[in-house]
C-alpha cells in the first residue's frame, strides 16, 4: 500500500436545499439528520478514504446555498481541484442553477478542475416516481456535454454517496511516497470529524438539521 | 470620534467607481450618526450652555422647593453644547464628552421655565415627566439665547401630541418598572414584557454573574442620571455596561446604545402594521426565512417552542417587508434569535433596522459587500497588528475568512457560547462594529502560538473551535499564583480585546474600508454581470459582447439600481427606458425636432408601443431580459423579419391586418424613425454609396486626364491613388438628396398604401398619385422639399382621412410597399439595424458620428473602397478608350457591369438573406423594384423619374395579379 496520502481540495455548490451540507455529513460521519443549522459562508470538512491502495485525504469545502452567498464562492472553489455540483432532482430551479455553477466553474476555475454533476434526493422517488422532476437523462446529457462525472445519489440512504467521492479521487493523479508533504499527517484533528463553524459555539445537545 | 459612515449614507457616492470614495458626510450626518439619532433629527440651532442635573432625590433631600439655590450649587455643573433637533435636546460637554452626553426626548419635558440668573444671559429650567429638573444655562449673547428660547418654545409645542404615547411607552421600559417599584413603591407592578428569557431562562448562571447587585448598580445610575428617552450618559454607564448588563435589562441597554429606542418610540404601532399589512403574502425571503426557522440557536429551549419560533418568524419577515432591498439573509435568524432572548418582537426588529442600517450595512445585502469588504479590513489589520502570524496564513495559504466570516455575519452568536457571545454584544452596541475587529483580532492573537503549529485550515479551525468552547477556564490553569489563575479566559479576551486593540478606532476600519471598497465593488460587480449574463434568454442576433453592452448601458440608465450593493428596483420603467433607448439608438437620439409637440407625441408614441410589445409580463416595467429579447428582435438581419415586427408592432388587435388609423400611425412611426436620415444627422449606405462614388469619379477624372497628359496608360495599383486630403465635400448637397429621398420615401410609402389597400376606390386615388418631381428636377431643392412636404401633407389629409373608404393592409401588402422603396427597404434592411448600437460599450457611446463631416473623414479613412472605385473607373475609361476604337457598343455594357459590382459592394446580407431575396424576386409584385435595383442607387432616382407613368402603371397591373 502507498503510504503516500495526497490532498484533494473539493468544494461543493449548489442551490440551497439541495442537500450539500447532508452529502458531506454523510460521506464524513455516515450520518444523517432532517434539521441542521445552516451554513454561514462556509464549512470545512476532511475525510479520508482509500482508492486504489492509495490514501486520499478530501478536503471539503461546503458552501451556503442562498443565492446571496454566491458572490462569496470563489474565495471557495479557488485553487480546488474537484467539484460537486448539487441538484435536488425534485427541483427543476436547482438544475437551472447547477447549469450556472458549471459555467461559472468553467469560465473561472482552475481549467483541470474534476467536476462531477450529483442528482440527490433520489430517495423520494422511491414511493413516487412523480417527484422526479429532472430526468435521469438530461443530468446525463448535461454531464456529458460539460464532460463531468454524473451521479444520482441520496445523502438520505447514502446511494452513491462514497462512490461519487471515490470515482472523483480515481480521476486526480495520486501522489507518490516521495510526494509526501510532512504536514499532511493531520495529527491535530481527527479526520472524520465535522468541523462546522457555523455550529462551533452550539455543538453541545443539538438537534440539528439542514435543508440546504 | 465620529462614528463610521454608514454605507447607506454613503451609498450615492459610492456608486460611480471612478467617483471619490471619501463619503462626504455633512456635520446632520455626522450628528445623527454619532448619537444614532433617526433620520430627520437635524441640528435646528446650538448653543453653549452650562448643565446641572437636579433629581428628584436631590430635590427631596432638600425640601419641598424645586429649585433651592443651594441645591444648584451642589449639583454638578457641565459646560458643554446644546442642541436642538426636531424631537431632542441634546447636551455634552465641551471639554470631554464622555464625562457628559444627555440625550432628552423633548416629548419628556413636563414644563420648562425661565430661571432668574445673575451670572448667565438667559436659564432655563427643564422640569421632565419624573419630576427630575435640568437647568440649562445660557453662555453667550442674549439674543442668540432668545433665539434658542423661542426656537425651543416651537417644538415643544410641536412635540405636544408625541407626548400622548409616552405613558405606554413608559410600561415598555424595564428601567421606568425599576424606578417605579422600588422609589414609587409601586410593589405590584408587573416588569414589562421583555425577551424569550423571561420566560425560557436566560443563558448563563445568574449567581455567578451577580445579577441583583448589578441590577442594583443600574437602578442607581438610572435614578441619578435618567433612564431611555431622558438618559444621560456619563464615564459610570460605560463601566457598567463593560462588567456586563444584567439580563433582565439587556434588551433595553442594547436598545439604549443602538438608538433602535428612538425609533421605535418614535414609530409606535408600525412593526404591528408590517406584520398585519403583509400577512400571508408570499415572497421568496419568506420561504428562505421558513426554512431557517428551526435552525437558528436551536439548543435554546425557546426555540423549540412554536412560541419562540413565531417571534423569530414575526420579526424576520417584518423586517423583509419593511427592507426588501435586505429581505433576509442566513445568519440574521441566528443574530435574531440572541435579541429576542432579551427583547420584545418590536424592540428586537428595531434594534434589528440600526444593526442593518448603522452597525454592519450591507453585511446582510443582496451582494453582502459590507461582509467582504470587512473581511478585507479584518485581513489588513491582521497583516498590520501581527505580522507573524498573517505571514504563516498567507504562506500555508489558510483561508483566514472561513472562520473569520461567521464572526462577523452571526457577530459571534454561532461562535461562542451564548452568555459570552451577549456580553461581546454589549460592547459591540456601546461602541460599534470596532469591537468585532478588536475581538477577532484579540481572538487571533491569543490563539498564536496554536495558530502558528497548524498548517492547513482544519486544523486552524480546530484550535478556534477549541479555544471557544474552554473560554469560562482559567487561561493561565497553571500558574502559582491563585488570582492569576482565577482570570477566565473570556476575561483574557475582553482585555486583550478592549485594551489592546483599543487602537482599532472607527477612523482605521473607516480608510481602510474606502482602501479596499474599489476592489472588492469591482469584484461584485463583475461576478453579477457574470451571474446575470447567464440568466440571459437566448439571442439569435445579439453576440455575447453585445449583451455584455447592453447590460452595461442598461444599469447606467438605472440610477436607483446599485450593483454591487444589490439594493434598489433593477426594473425599468418607461421614461429610463427612453433614456435608455437614446443612448443606443440613433432615432432615439435627442434631436432639434423634440422641442415640437407633435414629433414629440410621435416619439413617445412608437417607444410606448415598444416599450408595452416588450413588457412581456405586462407589469408596465421591463426587465433585463425583456430588453435583450426585445433588443434582439429589433436587430435582426433578416429583411422580411425586421419588416413582419415593425407590422407587427401596430397590428394592435393581431388580426395580421392594418386598419386606416393603424396605417396613419405607422407612417408617423416610420417618419419618426427615419427622421435622422431626414434631417441629415445620418447618413445611411445610399447616400454613402454617392459621396464615394462622387469623390472615386472625381479623382479618376484626374487621373485620367493626368494620364491622357502623359499618354501612359499602364494599371493603376491602389498603392497609387492618393486619396486627396482637405477635400470639402458639398455637404448641403448630399444632406438635401437624402433628405428629398426620405421624403419621397415616406409619400409613396403613405399613397401606395392607400393605394394597395383593400376595398379601394383606385381611380380617386390615382389623382393623388402625383410624381411631376421629374418636372422640377432642376430647380432648386428648398422649393422642391417645400413642395413634397405640402404634398405629403395633402395625400395624408385626403386619402388617408377619408372615412367613407374603410381600408385595411395586410402584411403581404405591407412588405410589398416597403420593398418597392429602396430607402426603406435598405432601412429595414440595415439603415434601421446599423442604427442600433449595441456593440457600443457605455464609454465610447458618446459622439458616435454618422453625420456628413464625420462621414466623409470616415470615407478617407476607410479609403480603400473609394480606392477600389477610382481603380474600376479608370480601368473602365482605359478599356472603354482602348476598346471604343475597336468597338464602341461594349461600353455600355461594361458600365452595367461596374454598377452592379458596386450594388455588390453595399449589399453584405449573408447568403441565407440572398436566398430570402431570391424568394422574394419571384414574387411578381417585386418585379417593379428589380427594374431599379440593379441601377446605380443615385442615379436610381433619376431613373424613376425619368418613368413616372410606366411605374405607376405597373404597380397596379401587378397589384391586380
Amino acid at each position: 500500500m502507498n503510504s503516500a496520502v495526497t490532498s484533494i481540495k473539493l468544494v461543493l455548490l449548489g442551490e440551497a436545499a439541495v442537500g450539500k451540507s447532508s452529502i458531506v455529513l454523510r460521506f464524513v460521519s455516515n450520518d444523517f439528520s432532517e434539521n441542521k443549522e445552516p451554513t454561514i459562508g462556509a464549512a470545512f470538512l476532511t475525510q479520508r478514504v482509500n482508492i486504489n491502495d492509495n490514501t486520499v485525504k478530501f478536503e471539503i469545502w461546503d458552501t451556503a446555498g442562498q443565492e446571496r452567498f454566491a458572490s462569496l464562492a470563489p474565495m471557495y472553489y479557488r485553487n480546488a481541484q474537484a467539484a460537486l455540483i448539487v441538484y435536488d432532482v425534485t427541483k427543476p430551479q436547482s438544475f437551472i442553477k447547477a447549469r450556472h455553477w458549471i459555467k461559472e466553474l468553467h469560465e473561472q476555475a482552475n481549467k483541470d478542475m474534476i467536476i462531477a454533476l450529483v442528482g440527490n434526493k433520489v430517495d423520494v422517488l422511491e414511493n413516487n416516481e412523480d417527484e422526479r422532476k429532472v430526468a435521469r437523462e438530461e443530468g446525463e446529457k448535461l454531464a456529458e456535454e460539460e464532460g463531468l462525472l454524473f451521479f444520482e445519489t441520496s445523502a438520505k440512504t447514502g446511494l452513491n454517496v462514497t462512490e461519487t467521492f471515490v470515482a472523483i479521487g480515481e480521476k486526480i493523479p495520486l501522489k507518490t511516497a516521495g510526494d509526501q508533504e510532512t504536514d499532511s499527517n493531520g495529527v491535530a484533528i481527527s479526520d472524520e470529524q465535522r468541523i462546522d463553524l457555523a455550529n462551533s459555539g452550539n455543538a453541545a445537545g443539538q438537534t440539528a438539521g439542514c435543508s440546504c | 470620534m465620529s462614528f463610521f459612515a454608514s454605507l447607506r449614507e454613503k451609498a450615492p457616492f459610492l456608486d460611480r467607481i471612478s467617483e471619490t470614495f471619501t463619503p462626504v458626510l455633512t456635520r446632520d450626518e455626522k450628528f445623527k450618526l454619532e448619537y444614532k439619532l433617526p433620520k430627520g433629527e437635524n441640528i435646528l440651532d446650538d448653543i453653549n450652555a452650562d448643565l446641572s442635573f437636579l433629581h428628584p432625590s436631590t430635590r427631596s433631600r432638600n425640601g419641598k422647593s424645586p429649585v433651592s439655590p443651594k441645591a444648584q450649587q451642589m449639583a454638578v455643573v457641565f459646560s458643554g453644547k446644546v442642541y436642538l433637533t426636531p424631537h431632542f435636546i441634546l447636551f455634552k460637554d465641551i471639554f470631554d464628552q464622555s464625562s457628559c452626553v444627555l440625550i432628552l426626548n423633548i416629548s419628556t419635558i413636563k414644563r420648562v421655565e425661565r430661571s432668574p440668573s445673575a451670572s448667565y444671559s438667559c436659564a432655563l429650567l427643564v422640569t421632565l415627566y419624573s419630576g427630575t429638573q435640568i437647568l440649562f444655562q445660557f453662555i453667550g449673547l442674549k439674543y442668540r439665547s432668545e433665539q434658542f428660547c423661542e426656537l425651543l418654545k416651537a417644538k415643544l409645542r410641536e412635540n405636544i401630541p408625541n407626548a400622548k404615547t409616552l405613558p405606554k411607552f413608559l410600561d415598555t421600559c424595564y428601567s421606568e418598572f425599576l424606578i417605579r417599584k422600588n422609589i414609587l413603591g409601586l410593589k405590584d407592578t408587573q416588569p414589562p414584557r421583555a425577551g424569550l428569557g423571561q420566560q425560557f431562562k436566560y443563558p448563563g448562571n445568574p449567581v455567578l454573574a451577580r445579577e441583583k447587585a448589578k441590577l442594583r448598580l443600574w437602578f442607581e445610575y438610572f435614578r441619578e442620571n435618567g433612564r431611555h428617552l431622558s438618559l444621560m450618559k456619563n464615564p459610570t454607564f460605560h463601566k457598567l455596561i463593560r462588567v456586563g448588563v444584567p439580563n433582565r435589562l439587556r434588551g433595553e441597554i442594547w436598545e439604549l446604545c443602538s438608538g433602535s429606542i428612538y425609533l421605535r418610540y418614535a414609530n409606535p404601532g408600525e412593526y404591528e402594521k408590517l406584520l398585519i399589512d403583509n400577512k400571508g403574502k408570499p415572497s421568496q425571503a419568506v420561504d428562505e426565512i421558513e426554512k431557517d426557522l428551526k435552525r437558528s440557536l436551536p439548543e435554546y429551549s425557546a426555540y423549540q417552542t412554536e412560541n419562540g419560533i413565531q417571534r423569530l418568524r414575526n420579526v424576520l419577515t417584518a423586517y423583509s417587508w419593511k427592507n426588501p432591498d435586505v429581505g433576509y439573509c442566513q445568519a440574521m435568524n441566528i443574530v435574531v434569535a440572541g435579541l429576542l432572548i432579551f427583547m420584545s418582537e418590536e424592540q428586537a426588529f428595531w434594534c434589528l433596522n440600526n444593526l442593518c442600517d448603522i452597525y454592519i450595512p450591507g453585511y446582510y445585502s443582496k451582494t453582502m459587500y459590507g461582509t467582504l469588504l470587512d473581511q478585507k479590513v479584518f485581513e489588513a489589520f491582521v497583516d498590520e497588528k501581527l505580522p507573524v502570524l498573517w505571514e504563516y496564513i498567507v504562506k500555508h495559504d489558510i483561508q483566514l475568512s472561513i472562520i473569520s466570516l461567521p464572526w462577523f455575519l452571526s457577530l459571534f452568536f454561532t461562535s461562542m457560547p451564548l452568555e459570552y457571545a451577549v456580553r461581546i454584544m454589549d460592547i459591540f452596541f456601546m461602541n460599534g462594529p470596532k469591537s468585532l475587529f478588536q475581538v477577532a483580532l484579540a481572538v487571533l492573537k491569543i490563539n498564536s502560538d496554536d495558530i502558528l503549529q497548524a498548517d492547513d485550515d482544519g486544523m486552524f479551525i480546530a484550535i478556534i473551535k477549541n479555544y471557544f468552547q474552554t473560554l469560562d477556564q482559567s487561561a493561565h490553569p497553571d500558574s502559582p499564583d491563585m488570582k492569576y489563575r482565577q482570570i477566565t479566559k473570556f476575561q483574557e479576551l475582553l482585555v486583550t480585546a478592549f485594551k489592546e486593540f483599543n487602537v482599532i478606532t472607527e477612523q482605521m476600519i473607516y480608510q481602510e474600508r474606502s482602501r479596499h471598497e474599489k476592489t472588492i465593488f469591482q469584484n461584485i460587480e463583475t461576478f453579477v454581470k457574470r451571474t446575470q449574463l447567464r440568466h440571459m434568454p437566448r439571442t439569435f442576433h445579439l453576440t455575447d459582447d453585445n449583451l455584455s453592452n447592453i447590460y452595461d448601458i442598461y444599469y447606467n440608465s438605472i440610477e436607483s439600481h446599485k450593483i454591487s450593493m444589490g439594493t434598489g428596483s433593477s426594473n425599468m420603467n418607461f421614461d429610463i427606458f427612453v433614456q435608455f433607448l437614446s443612448k443606443i439608438c440613433d432615432w432615439c437620439k435627442p434631436c432639434e425636432r423634440d422641442s415640437d409637440p407633435a414629433f414629440r407625441k410621435q416619439k413617445s408614441g412608437f417607444l410606448r408601443r415598444l416599450f408595452d410589445d416588450w413588457d412581456t409580463a405586462s407589469i408596465g416595467e421591463l426587465t433585463l431580459n425583456d430588453v435583450v429579447s426585445g433588443l434582439d428582435k429589433l436587430v435582426t438581419p433578416d429583411l422580411l423579419e425586421s419588416i413582419n415586427y415593425f407590422f407587427s408592432l401596430y397590428d394592435s388587435d393581431n388580426d395580421g391586418e392594418l386598419h386606416r388609423e393603424e396605417v396613419l400611425q405607422l407612417s408617423e412611426g416610420l417618419l419618426l424613425l427615419t427622421e435622422p436620415w431626414k434631417s441629415g444627422r445620418y447618413v445611411d449606405l445610399l447616400t454613402k454609396k454617392s459621396i464615394e462614388d462622387d469623390i472615386a469619379e472625381n479623382i479618376a477624372k484626374e487621373k485620367i486626364i493626368e494620364e491622357t497628359n502623359n499618354g501612359d496608360s499602364a494599371d493603376i495599383s491602389m498603392e497609387q491613388i492618393e486619396l486627396p486630403t482637405g477635400v470639402t465635400v458639398d455637404e448641403e448637397k448630399y444632406r438635401a438628396e437624402q433628405a428629398e429621398r426620405y421624403l419621397k420615401a415616406a409619400s409613396n410609402f403613405l399613397q401606395r398604401s392607400f393605394e394597395y389597400a383593400q376595398s379601394l376606390d383606385i381611380a380617386e386615388e390615382v389623382d393623388l398619385i402625383d410624381l411631376s418631381d421629374s418636372d422640377d428636377g432642376e430647380t432648386n431643392q428648398e422649393d422642391k422639399l417645400q413642395k413634397k412636404k405640402k404634398k405629403y401633407e395633402s395625400i395624408k389629409a385626403n386619402a388617408a382621412l377619408d372615412p367613407t373608404h374603410p381600408k385595411v393592409i395586410d402584411l403581404a401588402t405591407f412588405r410589398m410597399i416597403i420593398l418597392a422603396d429602396e430607402t426603406y427597404e435598405l432601412f429595414f434592411a440595415k439603415t434601421f439595424r446599423l442604427s442600433i448600437h449595441v456593440d457600443e460599450s457605455v464609454q465610447s457611446d458618446n459622439n458616435k458620428n454618422n453625420a456628413l463631416r464625420g462621414m466623409f473623414d470616415g470615407i478617407l479613412a476607410d479609403g480603400r473602397r473609394v480606392a477600389e472605385q477610382v481603380r474600376r473607373r479608370v480601368d473602365s475609361v482605359a478599356t472603354r478608350n482602348s476598346m471604343s476604337s475597336v468597338d464602341s457598343q461594349t461600353g455600355g455594357s461594361l458600365q452595367a457591369t461596374v454598377n452592379t459590382d458596386k450594388y455588390d459592394d453595399m449589399d453584405d446580407f449573408t447568403s441565407d438573406q440572398q436566398l430570402e431575396h431570391e424568394e422574394l424576386l419571384n414574387n411578381p409584385w417585386v418585379d417593379v423594384d428589380d427594374a431599379v435595383d440593379g441601377k446605380e442607387p443615385v442615379r436610381q432616382e433619376r431613373a424613376i423619374q425619368a418613368l413616372p407613368p410606366q411605374l405607376a402603371d405597373h404597380d397596379l397591373i401587378e397589384f391586380e395579379a
